[in-house]
């Protein structure tokens, strides 16, 4: 608890140190996108620019479950999402989609709201962009009776998981970005030896190669004495390629993490990139004036 | 006692200057400051159709500027979510000159007082012209220009639907951009003409007056002509003209970035780094919508649901060598 009260001060303190964007030059674009690859970047959307989202995650490649069985993953879904983002100034962002899902609960609606409280100086100011994003998953699956399931959501309260992230990111020269993001899920209703709040670190980096191609890679580490690879859980990791043409941002990248909300795929990553257990993955993010 | 001594020594110095000409309004010497406008009407050069004497109830020269710069008011929605007026024009003078509007001229204007370097004509002075959209303009929007040419009023409608791709103004809108633009007219200094040359649009007669107005409007254009250029026919080879690459320094600061550094009116983010130039240069003598050839000289189309496009240079706007000063720029 304490944590999250030195989180939330932190906050609190950085709101009240926040600078003016009009009087200093800042840094453009640390990421191309609001998200990395399983991550959120420290991107918002600049104000009155809405963005469609479409992101999916197939199946194993390899493995058990992948291989030509099933066309390298390609016959599977693992995870889609369809939502939207709205930049409301150019600080702050807020957001809704719907996720399949992967975990235990599945069905989900999310809804995010990230505001910049820092960007990077150009030549003075902060030497990092500074954005924290919160939360909130709910899961629309059909109600079970069945005590021993989650999904008997005893209640309503029970289908909430919720998650807060801070994105802390510099650019250091036109071709490389680099990013730390911790983390805090917390999910109201878990099994009898699971945990409900989860903390994690993630490393996100951006290297441009050229002009509209760029590498992206993220992992996040949950620190939890559960969540060991003894008893099944990996560590999620994406490595992606990011495609710019210009308004339309295309991602294709390979990833164990089988979901795509944070409080979907952090406590629930078991697939281990050394068995093959990767998927392929991709996002188109189309942005448009409002 | 020595307070009192200032005021009766400022009373009779006040009576003594409003026997001058210092107060007296109806003076007909001309100064720098004077507006074309006022000097043409009182050489008997009738009101143009768009002159505004009151603004009517709602409008305001504050609501017509911020229009103009932010596309918006309180009270209303954006006029336009992808452009601004000065995304595309300039609200200052843009040549020494006004007779000589040669694209070159214009850059060293533009760099000079690092204004940009934009498609569109300025709309400082645009009161003072007679007509608008003016050559190959119809080729573009067709019949929509005949209402536009000599209507003031109808081609910043025009502008409002067509080219920012938004809505029309509501007429109190519509009132207070006219009423900002009556702001940005020409003033004498604005014209090369020397000061010494003013007494002679001072006292004009029934015989010489329409030479007089004649004479004053030949030192600004009336209209801005317009030519729809193309690319050139093998763009690996160009105009065949031998570019300079300071030029193109210049041109691609003032006039590219404009739009694009930082997505700024555009989705397509340019910048001075070696991965951006790269890339044009590697574009430009193709036949993509990435290369400088096609889009300055094509623009970009509008889609539905991307309604944000690229505005040709017409040849009075960019000419075929500042085309090539841009390539030798990138190809440095």
């Amino acid at each position: 608890m304490k944590i999250i009260y030195t989180l939330f001060f932190t906050c609190c303190f950085l709101f009240g140190y926040s600078q003016n964007p009009n009087t200093r030059d800042l840094v453009y674009r640390t990421f191309k996108d609001t998200r990395v690859i399983n991550t959120q970047s420290v991107e918002t959307l600049p104000a009155r620019k809405l963005d469609i989202r479409i992101s999916h995650r197939f199946g194993d490649l390899f493995g058990s479950n992948g291989g030509w069985d099933t066309f390298y993953g390609l016959e599977n879904a693992t995870d889609v999402l369809i939502g939207a983002d709205y930049g409301i100034t150019n600080n702050l962002t807020i957001g809704l989609n719907r996720t399949k899902g992967s975990g235990p609960l599945t069905r989900l609606v999310n809804t995010n709201l990230k505001y910049k409280i820092l960007s990077q100086g150009l030549s003075e100011g902060s030497p990092v962009t500074f954005t924290v994003l919160v939360g909130s998953s709910i899961s629309t699956s059909k109600k079970i009776d069945d005590i021993a399931l989650l999904t008997s959501f005893p209640k309503t309260a029970h289908r909430f998981m919720y998650n807060f992230q801070m994105m802390i990111g510099r650019k250091f020269s036109d071709r490389f970005s680099l990013q730390i993001t911790p983390g805090f899920v917390h999910r109201n209703l878990v099994t009898a030896a699971d945990e409900n709040g989860l903390f994690s670190l993630g490393v996100a980096f951006r290297l441009q190669v050229t002009k509209v191609l760029g590498i992206i890679t993220d992992v996040t580490v949950p620190f939890s004495s559960l969540r060991t690879t003894e008893n099944g859980y990996q560590i999620p990791l994406g490595i992606g390629l990011e495609i710019d043409t210009g308004g339309h941002v295309f991602q294709i990248n390979l990833t164990n993490a089988t979901s795509l909300a944070p409080a979907d795929y952090l406590p629930n990553t078991r697939s281990n990139w050394a068995d093959g257990q990767f998927r392929m993955g991709f996002t188109i993010s189309r942005l448009f004036n409002l | 006692m020595k307070k009192i001594i200032p005021v009766l020594l400022l009373f009779p110095i006040l009576t003594l200057l409003s026997l001058t000409d210092v107060f007296n309004n109806n003076s007909k010497s001309i100064a720098g400051q004077q507006p074309v406008r006022e000097v043409l009407t009182a050489l008997g050069d009738p009101l143009p159709d768009h002159y505004i004497s009151d603004l009517p109830v709602k409008a305001s020269v504050e609501i017509g500027e911020k229009i103009v710069f932010v596309g918006t008011t309180e009270a209303v929605s954006l006029q336009s979510p992808h452009f601004v007026c000065t995304s595309c024009h300039n609200t200052e003078k843009e040549f020494a000159d006004l007779r000589d509007t040669a694209p070159e001229k214009r850059l060293a204007y533009a760099v000079k007082n690092d204004l940009p370097f934009l498609p569109a004509s300025p709309l400082y002075g645009v009161v003072n012209r007679t007509t608008w959209y003016n050559g190959d303009y119809e080729k573009k929007y067709g019949e929509l220009v005949v209402p536009a040419r000599n209507d003031l009023r109808e081609a910043i409608q025009l502008c409002a639907v067509e080219c920012s791709q938004g809505r029309r103004l509501k007429n109190w809108e519509l009132e207070s951009v006219l009423g900002y633009l009556w702001t940005l007219e020409l003033k004498m200094e604005d014209l090369a003409l020397p000061a010494s040359d003013y007494p002679k649009f001072e006292n004009p007669n029934k015989e010489n007056a329409a030479a007089l107005i004649a004479d004053l409007k030949s030192y600004y254009p009336q209209g801005s002509p317009a030519h729809f250029v193309t690319p050139p026919e093998d763009r690996r080879e160009g105009y065949g003209l031998t570019g300079n690459a300071e030029n193109g320094a210049e041109l691609f600061n003032q006039s590219c970035l404009h739009c694009h550094e930082n997505q700024r009116y555009s989705f397509f983010e340019l910048d001075n780094s070696t991965m951006t130039k790269k890339f044009l240069k590697k574009h430009f003598p193709k036949y993509s919508r990435y290369s400088i050839y096609q889009v300055s000289r094509y623009g970009a189309p509008s889609h539905p649901g991307k309604r944000a496009y690229m505005p040709q240079f017409t040849s009075e706007k960019m000419s075929d060598q500042q085309v090539e000063d841009l390539r030798a720029y990138l190809e440095k």
